[in-house]
């Protein structure tokens, strides 16, 4: 009776083995090795004013200028309200007087973001991004309450 | 499944347990196996392939455990007949991970055998028994593939499974040494798996060739079996 009671033991110890399967966590980690980053460059018509008035309404256009390196994402917001994002090289928007929390100077905020040549995952796949900052600053003495 | 296979081998241990004047025991293997895979190892190439970085293979179906349980009846003084069940497994693992994120690919492969099972003592003495054995088998293989991606904080991944049924045989020679009523030996044998078209285990989608959609992947397990064994003669 003990033999069959050991041939059962066995059977169930034939019966609980797990498959195959990895107890590491290893994985195999790179350190990537980055390349060149993008060379960028970003005008707008307002290059040339000095603190632009907002009278009815004003035209922003920009150009984007990106070599080896791909654009991702342009955003811009003016007194914390989002104003504007495209994943175009060029574009345009408007601002308008009732946009400002109040009458005065304030500042129109332009995040570009584009491909960091890091050669890592996230930049391969497209989810790493260098980020350019564009600040000008408009006048909203004309008007401006929202 | 698994719970067939233990009533089956319940069943022909009763069966066993019930023939007068002829002496029955069973045998366990404990070991590994190598398995040919070529098929798989195929299919992890290709999902190497399409990460978008440079990832690694890191395992690569390699010799994994191999288990078999035997009843068996000695029928004349060199013969025995009997039945059992056994078991392989194996497995890859491709990965890549950077600062930036993680990717990998795990491909588990189990082998669940039945079938019936001959030996012939080729030469036996008081202690030494040499023999050869032979199996013949219905393989069910299983194989699941896991893979998942990790980026930034967000996760993602997939996880299919698949299911083959092909026949198998297996020829070995098997050399043993008697301790009062266990008998130790070791055991070289060498399995031949006639391949079976893997499909989805939910739907039955066929596991096709990525490069090209005519041809249905198999799993294979043939491969040398290298294993211990313990033998205990069973009399109720």
């Amino acid at each position: 009776m003990r033999k069959a009671l050991f041939f059962l033991l066995a059977a169930m110890f034939l019966f609980v083995i797990p498959a195959c399967f990895y107890t590491d966590s290893e994985m195999f980690e790179v350190s990537p090795v980055p390349g060149d980053p993008p060379v960028f460059s970003v005008t707008t018509n307002l290059d040339s004013l000095a603190l632009p008035k907002i009278n009815d309404s004003l035209e922003i256009i920009y150009d984007v200028e990106i070599a080896g390196g791909e654009l991702y994402y342009v955003y811009a917001e003016l007194a914390g309200t989002p104003l504007f994002e495209s994943d175009s090289t060029s574009g345009f928007f408007w601002i308008y007087p009732e946009m400002a929390d109040s009458p005065g100077v304030d500042t129109l905020f332009m995040d570009f973001y584009y491909s960091s040549n890091s050669n890592s995952l996230a930049d391969k796949v497209g989810y790493e991004a260098l980020v350019d900052y564009l600040k000008i600053a408009v006048d909203f003495n004309e008007g401006g309450q929202k | 499944m698994r719970k067939y296979i233990l009533f089956s081998g319940l069943l022909l241990l009763l069966m066993v347990q019930h023939s007068p004047g002829q002496d029955i025991g069973f045998k366990f293997y404990f070991g590994a196996a190598s398995v040919r895979m070529d098929d798989m190892k195929y299919l992890q190439e290709h999902i190497l392939s399409t990460y978008p970085v440079e990832g690694k293979i890191t395992s690569s179906f390699p010799p994994f455990t191999s288990l078999s349980l035997i009843v068996f009846k000695q029928f004349y003084e060199q013969i025995r007949i009997g039945g059992g069940y056994s078991f392989s497994t194996t497995g890859g693992k491709s990965s890549y991970t950077d600062y930036s994120g993680s990717l990998f690919t795990e491909m588990s492969a189990t082998s669940h055998r039945l079938g019936a099972y001959l030996s012939y003592s080729l030469w036996g003495g008081e202690h030494l028994d040499l023999a050869l054995y032979g199996k013949a088998e219905a393989c069910l293989s299983d194989l699941s593939i896991q893979s998942s991606y990790n980026l930034q904080n967000f996760s993602n991944g997939i996880f299919k499974q698949y299911r083959a049924l092909s026949p198998a045989g297996t020829v070995g020679a098997e050399i043993s040494y008697t301790l009062k009523k266990i008998s130790i030996g070791l055991s070289a044998s060498y399995l031949v798996d006639l391949t079976g078209e893997l499909k989805e285990k939910d739907g039955g989608t066929s596991l096709l060739d990525p490069n090209d959609t005519e041809r249905t992947l198999s799993s294979d397990w043939t491969g040398w079996q290298l294993q211990l064994s313990a033998q205990v003669p069973l009399r109720f």
